[in-house]
């Protein structure tokens, strides 16, 4: 059969005649219609934060979950299709507990984002007697933030199953401006205070709806205290030094 | 009908896939070096197969393991052993730590469960911290953090008086004095040599040669009464930790 140009973003599996896979490059364009999500890194450790859209004042806030722990020194930021998300991060849960398991140790940042990524390029149509595999590519970036002993770490993840480590990247339907204005303010010595009002400030920038405590949500992970979400008091709080 | 003739001459058959190759292994640990020592007899019951078999391996720059028990098993644990070292060495670009490599030691040990690998294994090194470490393990996988260990053919003659001279079990120390937590490396040369020595001499599946590895912690040097002794070094990649080998030959009758 004569394939013409266009038919060649159907296929997963195949490349168009100029070196192309349309289906991930599709994942990565969902990826910015998402919700905007921050994530910086600073010496006392990395702090992330997202913007949840609420849509309807029916709707609880509470239950929009965009950021996730991975283990006690890891944790996740997501934007994009939320729901291929938790498929990433069970996996890459599972990962870093095996790796306690097996080696007695905390898995290094670089190695579980690697798990992640290996993950994201499992794609494609499954042989018969195989187990069933996803059969697109994930329409989700992720912000991997950690603490190993290379000190705290930003790693971006993205459908095509690349990943690259960042001091601040800002992912999602407002990254562009959001990540000019990391790269203005971000500087190698900042606290995480610091890093906590600079992630709000950039939220509230490219936000349509004004910023407060139920619409953003923070977290962080530090060399001391791992991995833990702001709850909405702690929230408030650095809202109002803002 | 049942077959008469194989009830009147029941017959017995067994699978014996082990040996016991004889040999001792022993390690102790210092404050901040090593020693991790093997015989290098392999015999089967009263015949010797070989003079130089040896049962400790380099797996890092430092980590050293003894393997003793059936050979065979031995050989293919530490080659296990050294391909998972290198698969995460790529997987995570650096040397699996010391107690990583013990705790990777029990789950191999343990999945081999219901047909285990027949030997007892010390794992002797330097740990993240820089002291000195030793792990012994039984042939499932239970494992702990000692100071010393002897395993093998001599290990009953071994044990106690290592218990004595390392621990200072039954010693009392003189008034106003109290036993070292750490003896340094010349004075523990000496007790594994003489321990070696002492079980050639009562036990006769050991014997033939002696291997000692030597785990220096990072920026340690080898005091002058080693370096007298003139150990070969293993070249390392970097300017870590330090291995060293001492040969010695042990009697062969």
């Amino acid at each position: 059969m004569f394939l013409t140009r266009s038919e060649y973003d159907r296929g997963v599996n195949t490349f168009s005649p100029e070196g192309r896979l349309f289906q991930v490059e599709y994942a990565i364009e969902a990826i910015k219609l998402g919700s905007t999500t921050v994530g910086i890194r600073t010496p006392e450790g990395v702090v992330l934060g997202v913007e949840k859209r609420v849509q309807s004042p029916l709707l609880e806030a509470s239950s929009i979950e965009k950021i996730m722990e991975i283990d006690t020194h890891l944790g996740c930021a997501m934007s994009g299709l939320t729901a291929d998300a938790r498929t990433m991060v069970d996996h890459a849960r599972v990962t870093s507990q095996n790796h306690a398991f097996t080696f007695d140790e905390r898995i290094k940042v670089e190695s579980v984002t690697q798990a992640v990524c290996d993950l994201a390029l499992r794609f494609g149509e499954s042989v018969h007697d195989e187990d069933a595999m996803m059969s697109r590519p994930f329409g989700v970036a992720l912000l991997i933030g950690g603490v190993d002993e290379l000190g705290p770490q930003l790693y971006h993840t993205d459908p095509s199953g690349t990943f690259v480590r960042y001091d601040a990247k800002a992912i999602g339907s407002g990254s562009e401006a959001a990540q000019s204005e990391l790269q203005d303010k971000w500087h190698s010595q900042m606290t995480l205070r610091e890093a906590q009002v600079l992630v709000l400030r950039v939220l509230k920038q490219v936000m349509e709806e004004k910023l407060d405590q139920h619409n953003v949500q923070l977290a962080q992970v530090t060399t001391d205290k791992g991995f833990h979400i702001l709850d909405e008091r702690a929230l408030k709080e650095v809202i109002d030094t803002m | 009908m049942p077959d008469m003739s194989a009830i009147a001459n029941p017959q017995q058959r067994q699978f014996n896939p082990y040996a016991e190759n004889g040999g001792t292994i022993l390690a102790v640990a210092g404050a901040d070096f090593t020693v991790i020592a093997g015989d290098t007899r392999q015999s089967e019951g009263y015949s010797i197969q070989t003079r130089y078999a040896s049962k400790v391996f380099r797996l890092t720059d430092r980590a050293v393991l003894a393997v003793n028990g059936f050979a065979a098993d031995g050989n293919m644990f530490v080659k296990k052993v050294k391909q998972r070292l290198e698969w995460y060495r790529h997987n995570h670009a650096k040397d699996m730590p010391l107690r990583s490599i013990a705790r990777l030691i029990q789950t191999m040990l343990y999945a081999q469960r219901f047909f285990p690998y027949y030997v007892y294994n010390i794992l002797g090194g330097i740990e993240e911290d820089g002291t000195g470490a030793v792990y012994s393990f039984d042939p499932v996988g239970s494992y702990e953090r000692e100071a010393c260990r002897a395993a093998g053919a001599a290990q009953s003659l071994l044990q106690p008086f290592l218990d004595n001279q390392i621990y200072f079990k039954n010693q009392t120390a003189a008034r106003g004095y109290s036993h070292p937590a750490h003896l340094p490396l010349p004075d523990v040369l000496s007790i594994v040599i003489d321990s070696f020595t002492s079980a050639t001499e009562r036990h006769i599946e050991v014997g033939d040669g002696l291997e000692m590895y030597i785990v220096m912690a990072k920026g340690q040097t080898l005091p002058d009464a080693v370096t007298n002794l003139l150990p070969e070094e293993l070249p390392s990649t970097g300017d870590g930790e330090r291995v060293f080998v001492l040969k010695r030959d042990l009697k062969k009758d």
